[in-house]
């Protein structure tokens, strides 16, 4: 039982690292459409991919921090939302990110086929 | 929602300041938002138990808070950890050596005398505060070089593999060596500027303390020396910190900081007296003063005879 616990923590910890790099393009991505947190997680969600809103929301702050977003606080539905949007810069990036993607899924591809 | 508020709360006392209410508000948006969603899903009304499910989901406050959080949240990191932990056990044994000789002496003098727990407490009491005041300055000295350093690497200098030194490398710079020397310089100058009744000999015993300042009024005139001094030397570790091996120019400030050293001596051995046992304190001060001239001169020879202080891979390619 330790010993398939051990397993299951390790792979865990090994698909989370595999994703890390994997979510800050897909966020780049999605955020071409404006987009605050809640909304973007759903939307990452519907597409199949599923992130912990406390790795999202905080990464958001980062990408924004590095000037890769832009934000503003809006009221919709009588709610505050801080609304997400990819930087000219950001989308440069996400270009260029994608293309790298491309490149190694088609290596990764081909290796474990 | 009461838990919702709680919980973001306990995220933003963990965040710096700045950061506060902005993350805060977010948070406490996304959460709402979340736990409504969540209790349609459901199809039943919002509750504490939901909410509990929906703040464990998003993670422990301190966790959240360090993943907000730009800056690194301690004041030395796991690189300097272990040169801090080395130094705090250095200091904390010559305190501890220090006032037991103390009181050893204050026994000796006083025997006879019935026996009694005072000398330990008031050894006790000094040796605690003595720990507390040279922990704050060692911890200070750190932290500075850890932001220093942090900032160093922010600035995202390009790596040369070419600059990589040797295997036996005679100017790697021992980062505790020089972390070290900027704490006892900084200790040095706090105390003579700042607490010159600190530099005294005291005699516990069991009626009361006897402190015998070892200043006279006189040493004022050196303190100015002293200080330029001191803050030269401050300035060549932090800059061969900076550089992170020695260079020629340093080695040749560090030369020059020497024979100063040793002139600053040699005035206080020849002037008139500046401390209270003064045949005492400069047959000391004269033994410093040979033990500085004669590492002067070690130092002037390898500068002169010994080798080339260019780095050396300019060195091996010429």
């Amino acid at each position: 039982m330790v010993m398939g616990g051990t397993q299951l923590s390790l792979r865990d910890n090994l698909s989370l690292e595999l994703r890390r790099g994997a979510l800050v393009l897909a966020v780049l991505t999605e955020l071409r459409h404006e987009e605050y947190g809640y909304s973007l997680k759903k939307l990452l969600a519907d597409k199949g991919l599923e992130i912990d809103e406390g790795t999202l929301y905080p990464l958001l702050r980062r990408l924004e921090a590095q000037r890769l977003l832009k934000s503003d606080w809006r009221v919709e539905d009588g709610r505050p939302r801080r609304y997400y949007k990819v930087s000219a810069q950001g989308e440069k990036l996400a270009r260029e990110l994608a293309a790298e993607w491309q490149k190694l899924a088609g290596v990764i591809g081909a290796l474990i086929k | 929602m009461e838990l919702v508020d709680r919980y973001v709360h306990e995220v933003g006392q963990h965040l710096p300041s700045r950061l506060r209410a902005d993350v805060e508000a977010e948070l406490r948006s996304l959460l709402t938002e979340s736990l409504e969603e969540r209790a349609r899903a459901a199809g039943r009304p919002v509750d504490a138990q939901l909410a509990a499910d929906v703040v464990r989901e998003f993670g422990v406050p301190r966790d959240v808070a360090s993943r907000y959080a730009p800056d690194p949240q301690y004041l030395i990191g796991p690189r300097l950890y272990p040169a801090y932990r080395m130094a705090v056990k250095i200091m904390i044994p010559v305190l501890a050596g220090a006032v037991l000789v103390l009181m050893v002496i204050g026994q000796f003098q006083h025997q006879g005398e019935p026996p009694s727990m005072a000398p330990f407490i008031r050894a006790t009491e000094s040796f605690l505060s003595s720990v507390l005041f040279n922990l704050g300055v060692m911890t200070f000295i750190f932290a500075l070089v850890e932001r220093a350093m942090q900032r160093r690497e922010a600035a995202g200098t390009a790596w040369d593999p070419s600059a990589l030194p040797p295997v036996n490398d005679p100017d790697r710079v021992s980062y505790f060596g020089r972390i070290f020397a900027l704490y006892v310089i900084a200790a040095l100058a706090l105390v003579f500027n700042f607490f010159p009744g600190w530099v005294s000999v005291v005699i516990f015993h069991n009626t009361d303390t006897q402190v015998f300042p070892l200043l006279e009024p006189g040493f004022g005139r050196y303190l100015p020396l002293l200080n330029a001094w001191w803050a030269l030397a401050f300035a060549l570790n932090l800059a061969v910190l900076r550089h992170g091996r020695w260079r020629r120019t340093t080695r040749w400030a560090d030369f020059g900081l020497e024979v100063g050293w040793a002139v600053i001596l040699l005035l206080i051995v020849v002037g008139p007296p500046v401390f209270r046992y003064d045949w005492l304190t400069k047959v000391i001060v004269q033994w410093f003063l040979v033990f500085a001239a004669i590492k002067a001169c070690v130092m002037l020879y390898r500068l002169l005879v010994r080798r080339t202080f260019e780095p050396w891979h300019a060195a091996a390619a010429k």
